[in-house]
C-alpha cells in the first residue's frame, strides 16, 4: 500500500543519549510514517527499538530532533498534554499483554474508552464492534485468566483500537506466543489497523513478523534504513 | 537434598538478591509486630513480679495469718494465740495508713514488735538495721528508701503526721535499703504506734508461725472457734492475693493491652508472610513446572518463613525490651497509671522470656508462610502461571463456618463466670470474638465490595475493580489493623461508658456543696464527738452529715467491705446511687443496710436477704434494703445507719463531713472556718462537690491515658502494616501502572485510584472494625469489667470520638497508598510494562 | 536504797508529766531518759529478797552451767541464761507491749559427739505475761522457756533447733555471796561494779533431748545471778570467767576484765572451801594465763581456750571439754562469745569441773540495754 501523502507521525534527525557521557542509543534518526501506513520497525535486541517507541509514544523526549504526531511536537508537551494525547489518538499493544485481571474482557477492551469518559451507550456497542472485529464475540464478560495467551494478545489488540486511535504502537506483540498463533495473532492486528483507519507501527525482531507490515524499517547502528520487503 | 538446594536457592536467594527491600520491609514488619508483644509483656511482667515480690514481703513467713478489720481487735487475741499450743511464733502487728503533713499521699504503717516480727519479715526487720532497739525510741519510725524520698527526709529528720484531728511528730530513726522493700512503708514499735495514734489495746493482725509438723488446717479450724466476729485466720497465700487486689485494675488494663499487642502482632507478622508467598505464586509454579516437588516447595517456603521469621523476631524482641526499658524509666511501673505508689520497676531482661517470644514470633512467621504455601505448592503450575490467580487463592482462604464456628465459643465464652475473681473466659471471649472477625473478614470484605455501588468515574472504578477482584488479599494485609482497631473501639467505648457512668455517679454520691475530709485515706486521723460539734457549730451551714468509714470481713477468703455508718434519711434513692430496691419495704423491727452491686456479686445477696454484718467483735444480722453502684470499691461497701452505728460500736468518731451551705453563705469561707477550727488545719481536704468532681475524672482520665497511647501505638502499627502490604502490592502491580499511563491514564489519576483503593478498603475496614469493636466492648462492658471490678456501667457510644478516629484511619490509609504508588507511577516505572518475567 | 527511791521518784514524776499532757503523748523532739539505779558499796545483798529480779537496774542476768551424765556415760555441757534489761525507753507509754523491760535468753548444749554447741536464744519484750522476770522470786520466763526457783531448787526448761532439755537443779549448799556482800566490783570506778552471788554444787535431774531422741540425765551445775547498771568500765572490752564445782564441795569463782590491749582492767574471785569458809579474792589475787588458743571457722574469732589461772594461791589448768563452744548471739544480746564445759586440773589430777565464759575477743562486749 503506498504512503500517503499526509504523514500522520514524523521523525526527524532523533538523537537519544542515556547519559550525557555516554554515545547516543539514536543517532540522527528520520523517518516518516503515512496516514493509513503500517510499518515494522525490525533490529536485534539492545539497538534502541524500544526507545524509539517510547520516543513515538511521547513517554520520552529527544536530546535532539523534532518528533511531530499530526502536526504537533511531542518534544513540546508536558506529561499531562502527552497523556491526553496518548490516551485519544494512540493505541498500544504490548509483549506482555497487560490485561487487568481483575476486570472482564469487555471492561478490559472498555478502559480507553471509560478514560476519554464515553458515555455507557457509546461504549457498549463500540465495545462489542470490537470483541467482534478480533473474534471474540460472546466473551465479554469473561476474565482473562479463563482465556488462552493468543485470546488474551486479542483483547489487547480490541483495547488498543476500540478508541479509534490515529496511530497503534505494538511492540512485540507476539513475543509470548507460539508461531501459530503469533501470525494469526500479526495479521489480524494487521487488518484491524487497516480496518480502523489508523496508521501503526510495529516493532519486532523477527523477520516473519516484519513480514507482515506494509513496509519495514531496519534500525542497526543507531540508523534506521529501509528493507526489502520478502514479498 | 541438592536439588532441595537448588529449590530453596531459586525460592528464597533469589528473592534475597533480587529484591533486598521487600525482604526487609517483611523482617521489619514481624520485628515490629514481635516487639509490640514483647514490650508490652516486659512491662506488665516486670511491674507485676516487682509487686508481688514487695507482698510477699510485707505478708512475710507466716503459717497463718489472723486478720481482723482495720479497726482492730483486743490484743488479748495476741496474748491468747501466743500461748495456744503448737504456735511456735506470734507475732502483733497493727497496720495503719497514716497522713504526712504536707499533702503527701497515705503513707502505709506496719507496727510490730522487732523481736516477734523478725522471724516473720526479716528483710523488713533487717533493713532496721543491727539495733532493733532503735524503734523503742520515742515517736520512732523506719522508712523504706521509697518513703524517704517520697517525704523528702532523712534518718535522724521529724515526719509531721496526722493523729486524730491533730499533728504528731515522728522521728525517723532509720531509712532502709532499697532492696529491703520496693514501696512506700513505715515501720514502727507497736507499742509507739498504739500511743502515739490512740490503739492503746488494740492490734488488727498477727502472724503465727506453727511449731513443726503442726497441720495447719486443723489449727485454723481450732483458731476460727476462738476468734472474734470479723477476725479470720487466713492462709498467707489469700493474704498474698488481697494485696494483688490492688492492683487488679491495673493487671486488667495490661491485660487488655497485651492481648492487643500479642494478636495485632500475630497478624501482621502472619499477614506480611502470606502476602509475600501469595505474590509468588507464579514463580513458585514454575518451580513446580521444571521440576520441583510439591514437598520440596513447601519445605523451602517453610525454611524461608522461619528465617525471616527468627531474624524478625530477633530484632523485635531486643527492640521490645529497650522500649519497655525506655517507657519503665520514663513513666514507672505503672506507666503513669498511678497504681502502684511509686513502685520502682526495672526491666531486666529475662532471657526465658525473650527467647519465648523470639520462639513464638518465629512460629507465627512459620506457620503464616506454610499456609499460603501448602496451597501454592498443591496448585497445578498452569493454573497458577495465570495472572490473577494469586487472588484465586487466597479466596480459598475465605470459608464462612470457621469463623463462624469461633465466634460462636467466644459469645459463649461471655456468659461464663469469672475464674478466681479474674474474667478469665471474658478474655478468652474476646480472643475468640476478635479471631473470628478477623477469620470472617475475607467473606466479608467480598461482599461488602460487592455492595458499593459502581461509580462512573474512571478511578474510582478501576479503584473498585482492582479491590474486588483482590478483596481476599487485600483482606489478610487489614487483618492486623482490623485487629489493633476493633481493639482500640471496644476499649474507648468502655471507657467511654464507664467515664459518662462514673461521672453521673460522683454527681449523685456527693450531692452537698462542700466535703470535708480529715486526710484522704488514714486509719489514725478522725474527729472525736467534741471536733464535730464545733464543726457544725461554725457559721454558714445549713445541713451537715458526718460519716464514719471502717471495715469488715463478710467472708475469710475475700477482702474486708467498707461499711460507711452516716445519716441514711428517709429515702434512700436520694441520697445514694441506687440500682435496685428503691421500693423494698422493710420488714418492721429489720435493721437495714444498702450494699453495693460488689456486695451482691461477691456474696450473692440481694435486696430483702439478710447479711450477717461483723463489727466491733458481734455479729449483727442486717436486711439488705437497697443495692447501689459503687465505683469507690471494688471488693464491696455498705451503707448502715449511723445512729444504729454508734449505738452498737460506741464508736463516735468521723471522719468524712458532707456540708449543705446556708444560703448566701460561701463555700471559702466556709472553708477556712474549720481549717481555722483545727491545728495544721491547711492540711485537711475541704472540696466542693465540683472540684472533687473534677479531680476524680482527671484521676480518671490518667489512669487510662497510657491506655490510649498503646493502643494509639497498636493501631499505628496495623497502619505500618497496611503500608507494607500496599507498598509490595503496588510495586508488584508496576507493570499495570505502566499500561494505564500508557493508555492514557494520567499520573495522578493512577494515583487518585491508589488512593481511592486504600480509602474504600479503609474505610470497609474502619465499618468493620466499628461492628467488631462494638461487639467486643459488650463484652468489656458486662464481662470483663463486671468481673473484675463487680460494678456496672451504662454503655454509651462515643460518636463523635469514633468518627474522628475513623476518619483519620480512612485519610492515613488513602495517604499511605498514595504514597506507594508515588514510586510506583514514576517515569521510569512506566517502561516496567516491558519488563519481562 | 536511797538512790533507788530517788530513781523511783523521777520515774513517778516524769509519769506524771506524761499524763498531765495525755492524750497526746510526748512528742519526739521531748526526748526523756531513763534515771537507772546505781550500784554502790553500800549496797548489800539480802536472800531470799534478791532471788527476785530488780528492774530499776539496767541489767540482770541468771546463769546456769553445768555437766550433764548420761545413763550411757556421756558427758555433756549445758548453758541456760536469762537476761533482764531495761532499755533507755522514757516511761509513759499507756499500751501493754511498751518495750520498759526486755528479756533475753540463750540455751547451749556442748556435744562432743557433734563437735560443737546446739544454740539457741530468744528475745522479747516483758509484756502480757508472755515474757517476764518476777520481782519476788527467781521466775523468768520468755514465751515456754523459763527458769523458776522453788523451795531451794531450780527448775529450767528450753527448746532450740535440734535440742531441748528440762532440768531439776537441787541446792546442796547456801547461795555463795561474792564480792563485798554482794558488790562485786569490775574496775577501778566504784559504779563499775555488779550486785552478784552464786549458787556452786547445785545436783541436776532431768531430761535432754537430742534430734527427737530424749535421755535422762544426771549432773553438777553452777549458777550465777547479777545485776547491774554500769557494770563495764569504760575501758573494759571483755571478760574471762571460771565457775568451778570442785570435787570436794568446794567453789572457786574467778574472773578478770580486759582491755583493748589485753591488759588486765580488774579482778576478783571467791573460793569457798568445802567446809563453807569463803575467800574473796582481790585483783592481785588473781591471775589468768592463755594457754592453747582455738580459732572460730564460723567468725574467724581467736579464743585462748585452755588457760592457766592462779586464784588465791591455787594453780589451776583449765582445759575445755571441747574447742568448738562459742556461741554466736548477735540476734539478741548483739555479742559473739564462748561459753564452755570446762574440767579443772590441778596436779595433773581432775578435781572439779565448770564453766569458762570468755567475751569481747571479737568486737568490744555490748551488755543488753547499753
Amino acid at each position: 500500500m503506498p504512503a500517503s501523502s499526509r504523514a500522520v507521525l514524523q521523525l526527524s534527525a532523533i538523537v537519544k543519549r542515556y547519559a550525557p557521557d555516554r554515545p547516543a542509543v539514536l543517532d540522527g534518526i528520520d523517518m516518516e510514517l503515512g496516514q493509513g501506513e503500517y510499518v515494522a520497525i525490525m533490529g536485534e535486541s539492545g539497538v534502541g527499538k524500544s526507545t524509539l517507541l517510547n520516543l513515538m509514544a511521547g513517554l520520552d523526549r529527544p536530546d535532539a530532533g523534532r518528533i511531530l504526531f499530526e502536526g504537533a511536537d511531542l518534544g513540546g508537551l508536558d506529561d499531562d498534554s502527552a497523556t491526553l494525547l496518548r490516551r485519544e489518538r494512540m493505541g498500544f499493544v504490548f509483549q506482555a499483554f497487560h490485561v487487568l485481571p481483575y476486570m472482564t474482557v469487555a471492561d478490559n477492551v472498555g478502559l480507553p474508552l471509560d478514560l476519554a469518559g464515553a458515555s455507557p451507550a457509546e461504549r457498549a456497542p463500540r465495545v462489542e464492534t470490537m470483541l467482534d472485529r478480533v473474534g471474540l464475540a460472546g466473551y465479554g464478560q469473561r476474565y482473562p485468566r479463563e482465556l488462552s495467551g493468543g485470546e488474551t494478545q486479542r483483547v489487547a489488540i480490541a483495547r488498543a483500537l476500540v478508541h479509534r486511535p490515529r496511530l497503534l504502537l505494538a511492540d512485540e506483540p507476539t513475543g509470548n506466543l507460539d508461531p501459530r498463533t503469533a501470525s494469526l495473532v500479526l495479521e489480524l492486528l494487521r487488518d484491524c489497523v487497516h480496518a480502523e483507519g489508523a496508521s501503526g507501527v510495529l516493532i519486532t525482531h523477527s523477520r516473519a513478523a516484519a513480514d507482515t507490515a506494509d513496509r519495514i524499517l531496519l534500525l542497526d547502528g543507531r540508523r534506521l534504513s529501509p528493507a526489502q520487503p520478502a514479498r | 537434598m541438592s536439588s532441595f538446594g537448588a529449590v530453596v536457592r531459586a525460592v528464597s536467594l533469589g528473592r534475597l538478591r533480587g529484591q533486598p527491600g521487600r525482604l526487609t520491609v517483611t523482617v521489619a514488619a514481624i520485628a515490629l509486630g514481635v516487639s509490640l508483644a514483647t514490650a508490652v509483656f516486659v512491662i506488665n511482667a516486670g511491674a507485676l513480679n516487682e509487686f508481688g515480690l514487695a507482698a510477699r514481703k510485707l505478708v512475710g513467713a507466716a503459717d497463718v495469718i489472723v486478720r481482723g478489720p482495720r479497726q482492730g481487735f483486743d490484743e488479748s487475741v495476741f496474748v491468747r494465740l501466743a500461748q495456744e499450743p503448737g504456735i511456735d511464733v506470734a507475732s502483733p502487728v497493727l497496720e495503719l495508713e497514716v497522713v504526712p503533713l504536707g499533702g503527701h499521699p497515705p503513707l502505709k504503717v506496719m507496727a510490730v514488735d522487732p523481736f516477734r516480727a523478725a522471724p516473720m519479715q526479716p528483710e523488713l526487720l533487717a533493713g532496721v538495721g543491727r539495733d532493733l532497739m532503735a524503734l523503742f525510741e520515742p515517736g520512732a519510725v523506719a522508712l523504706s528508701a521509697e518513703a524517704a524520698r517520697e517525704l523528702a527526709v532523712r534518718a535522724g529528720d521529724v515526719l509531721s503526721v496526722r493523729a486524730g484531728a491533730g499533728t504528731y511528730d515522728l522521728r525517723v530513726v532509720a531509712v532502709m535499703p532499697a532492696d529491703a522493700y520496693a514501696q512506700r512503708l513505715a515501720l514502727m514499735d507497736i507499742a509507739t504506734a498504739q500511743w502515739v495514734f490512740d490503739r492503746v489495746g488494740r492490734i488488727n493482725r498477727i502472724d503465727l508461725r506453727l511449731e513443726q509438723g503442726r497441720d495447719v488446717g486443723r489449727l485454723r479450724e481450732r483458731l476460727a472457734a476462738v476468734l472474734p466476729a470479723g477476725v479470720n485466720a487466713l492462709n498467707p497465700g489469700v493474704e498474698r492475693d488481697r494485696a494483688a487486689e490492688v492492683t487488679r485494675a491495673y493487671r486488667v488494663n495490661l491485660n487488655m493491652l497485651a492481648l492487643v499487642a500479642l494478636l495485632t502482632g500475630a497478624f501482621l507478622v502472619f499477614s506480611t508472610q502470606a502476602l509475600s508467598i501469595l505474590r509468588r505464586r507464579s514463580a513458585l509454579a514454575l518451580l513446580r513446572a521444571v521440576g520441583a516437588t510439591r514437598r520440596q516447595l513447601e519445605l523451602a517456603l517453610l525454611l524461608e518463613g522461619l528465617l525471616l521469621g527468627a531474624a524478625g523476631s530477633l530484632v523485635g524482641v531486643v527492640l521490645g525490651q529497650v522500649v519497655a526499658s525506655l517507657a519503665l524509666a520514663r513513666l514507672g511501673g505503672d506507666l503513669g497509671g498511678g497504681f502502684f505508689g511509686g513502685l520502682e520497676v526495672v526491666a531486666r531482661p529475662q532471657p526465658v522470656v525473650l527467647a519465648a517470644f523470639l520462639v513464638i514470633g518465629t512460629a507465627v512467621a512459620a506457620i503464616g508462610a506454610w499456609l499460603p504455601a501448602r496451597e501454592a505448592a498443591a496448585t497445578s503450575p498452569s493454573r497458577a502461571l495465570k495472572s490473577g490467580d494469586a487472588e484465586q487463592a487466597a479466596a480459598r482462604l475465605r470459608p464462612v463456618w470457621p469463623g463462624a464456628a469461633v465466634g460462636l465459643v467466644g459469645a459463649a465464652c461471655a456468659w461464663l463466670p469469672p475464674v478466681g475473681g479474674l474474667p478469665v473466659f471474658g478474655y478468652v471471649s474476646v480472643a475468640a470474638l476478635l479471631a473470628a472477625g478477623v477469620m470472617l473478614v475475607p467473606a466479608a470484605a467480598a461482599r461488602l465490595l460487592d455492595a458499593v455501588p459502581s461509580p462512573a468515574a474512571v478511578t474510582w472504578k478501576t479503584a473498585l475493580a482492582q479491590l474486588r477482584g483482590s478483596a481476599s488479599q487485600s483482606a489478610v494485609s487489614l487483618a492486623a489493623i482490623i485487629v489493633s482497631f476493633s481493639l482500640m473501639v471496644a476499649m474507648a467505648i468502655m471507657v467511654y461508658s464507664f467515664r459518662e457512668s462514673f461521672e453521673r455517679w460522683l454527681g449523685e454520691v456527693l450531692p452537698a456543696d462542700l466535703h470535708v475530709r480529715v486526710a484522704s485515706s488514714s486509719d489514725t486521723a478522725y474527729w472525736t464527738p467534741a471536733d464535730q460539734e464545733a464543726i457544725a457549730d461554725l457559721d454558714g451551714i445549713q445541713r451537715i452529715r458526718f460519716q464514719r468509714w471502717q471495715e469488715a470481713y463478710l467472708a475469710p477468703d475475700r477482702p474486708p467491705v467498707a461499711v460507711i455508718a452516716r445519716e441514711v434519711s428517709r429515702d434512700p434513692t436520694q441520697a445514694l446511687p441506687l440500682v435496685r430496691g428503691a421500693d423494698f419495704e422493710l420488714p418492721a423491727g429489720a435493721v437495714p443496710t444498702w450494699v453495693s452491686e460488689a456486695v451482691t456479686d461477691l456474696y450473692g445477696i440481694d435486696v430483702g436477704d439478710t447479711l450477717e454484718l461483723p463489727l466491733a467483735g458481734r455479729r449483727f444480722d442486717l436486711v439488705v434494703a437497697g443495692v447501689w453502684r459503687d465505683y469507690g470499691r471494688s471488693t464491696g461497701a455498705l451503707v448502715v445507719d449511723r445512729d444504729w452505728y454508734i449505738a452498737r460500736t460506741g464508736d463516735e468518731t468521723a471522719s468524712h463531713v458532707a456540708i449543705w451551705l446556708a444560703p448566701g453563705a460561701s463555700a471559702e469561707d466556709v472553708a477556712r472556718r474549720i481549717r481555722g477550727r483545727f491545728e495544721r488545719g491547711e492540711d485537711l481536704q475541704v472540696l466542693t462537690g465540683t472540684a472533687i468532681r473534677e479531680l476524680s475524672l482527671r484521676v480518671f482520665d490518667r489512669a487510662f491515658a497510657v491506655t490510649y497511647l498503646l493502643e494509639a501505638v497498636a493501631v499505628v502499627i496495623g497502619l505500618i502494616g497496611v503500608s507494607f502490604a500496599f507498598s509490595s502490592q503496588a510495586l508488584a502491580r508496576r507493570a499495570e501502572f505502566g499500561m494505564l499511563r500508557h493508555v492514557g491514564m494520567l499520573r495522578r489519576q493512577v494515583v487518585g485510584m491508589l488512593a481511592g483503593e486504600g480509602a474504600i478498603m479503609s474505610a470497609l475496614g474502619v465499618l468493620y472494625g466499628l461492628t467488631l469493636g462494638f461487639v467486643l466492648s459488650l463484652v468489656l462492658v458486662y464481662v470483663i469489667n463486671r468481673q473484675s471490678f463487680n460494678w456496672s456501667i451504662d454503655v454509651a457510644l462515643p460518636w463523635v470520638q469514633l468518627a474522628l478516629l475513623g476518619a483519620v484511619l480512612v485519610a492515613a490509609a488513602s495517604v499511605t497508598a498514595m504514597l506507594s504508588g508515588r514510586a510506583a507511577t514514576s517515569a521510569q516505572a512506566v517502561r516496567a510494562v516491558r519488563e519481562d518475567w | 536504797m536511797s538512790r533507788q527511791a530517788v530513781a523511783y521518784g523521777r520515774r513517778l514524776l516524769a509519769l506524771a508529766a506524761a499524763l498531765a499532757a495525755a492524750p497526746v503523748p510526748p512528742s519526739a523532739a521531748a526526748q526523756g531518759h531513763v534515771e537507772y539505779a546505781v550500784v554502790g558499796p553500800e549496797g548489800r545483798i539480802d536472800l531470799p529478797a534478791d532471788h527476785g529480779s530488780h528492774p530499776d537496774y539496767r541489767t540482770e542476768w541468771w546463769y546456769v552451767t553445768g555437766w550433764l551424765e548420761t545413763a550411757g556415760g556421756e558427758a555433756l555441757g549445758f548453758q541456760v541464761t536469762f537476761f533482764r534489761t531495761r532499755p533507755d525507753v522514757p516511761a509513759g507509754n499507756p499500751s501493754a507491749f511498751a518495750p520498759t523491760q526486755l528479756v533475753i535468753a540463750h540455751a547451749a548444749l556442748s556435744d562432743t559427739r557433734l563437735g560443737r554447741l546446739r544454740h539457741a536464744e530468744r528475745i522479747a519484750r516483758a509484756s502480757h505475761g508472755l515474757a517476764g522476770a518476777d520481782v519476788a522470786d527467781t521466775r523468768v520466763w520468755l514465751d515456754d522457756w523459763q527458769l523458776e526457783r522453788e523451795g531451794d531448787s531450780y527448775r529450767t526448761r528450753v527448746d532450740g533447733e535440734g535440742f531441748a532439755f528440762e532440768l531439776a537443779l537441787g541446792a546442796t549448799q547456801p547461795a555463795m555471796i561474792n564480792g563485798s556482800g554482794g558488790y562485786s566490783r569490775k574496775g577501778p570506778r566504784p559504779e563499775s561494779a555488779s550486785f552478784y552471788y552464786s549458787v556452786p554444787q547445785l545436783g541436776v535431774t532431768g531430761t535432754v533431748e537430742r534430734d527427737g531422741r530424749r535421755e535422762a540425765v544426771t549432773g553438777l551445775a553452777w549458777l550465777d545471778h547479777e545485776w547491774s547498771t554500769a557494770l563495764l568500765d569504760e575501758r573494759a572490752v571483755g571478760w574471762d570467767w571460771i565457775g568451778v564445782n570442785l570435787d570436794d564441795g568446794g567453789a572457786l569463782m574467778a574472773f578478770r576484765l580486759r582491755d583493748a590491749a589485753g591488759g588486765e582492767v580488774w579482778a576478783g574471785g571467791s573460793i569457798r572451801e568445802p567446809d563453807g569458809r569463803l575467800r574473796i579474792l582481790a585483783p592481785n589475787d588473781v591471775e589468768f594465763v592463755p594457754q592453747r588458743r582455738w580459732r572460730s571457722p564460723r567468725t574467724g574469732i581467736e579464743y585462748p581456750v585452755s588457760w592457766n589461772v592462779h586464784a588465791g594461791g591455787q594453780a589451776w589448768a583449765i582445759v575445755p571439754l571441747l574447742d568448738d563452744q562459742e556461741s554466736d548471739a548477735r540476734a539478741t544480746t548483739g555479742s559473739v562469745y564462748w561459753e564452755g564445759a570446762v574440767r579443772a586440773i590441778r596436779d595433773d589430777s581432775e578435781e572439779g569441773r565448770g564453766y569458762l565464759e570468755l567475751t569481747g575477743y571479737g568486737e568490744p562486749l555490748r551488755l543488753p540495754g547499753d
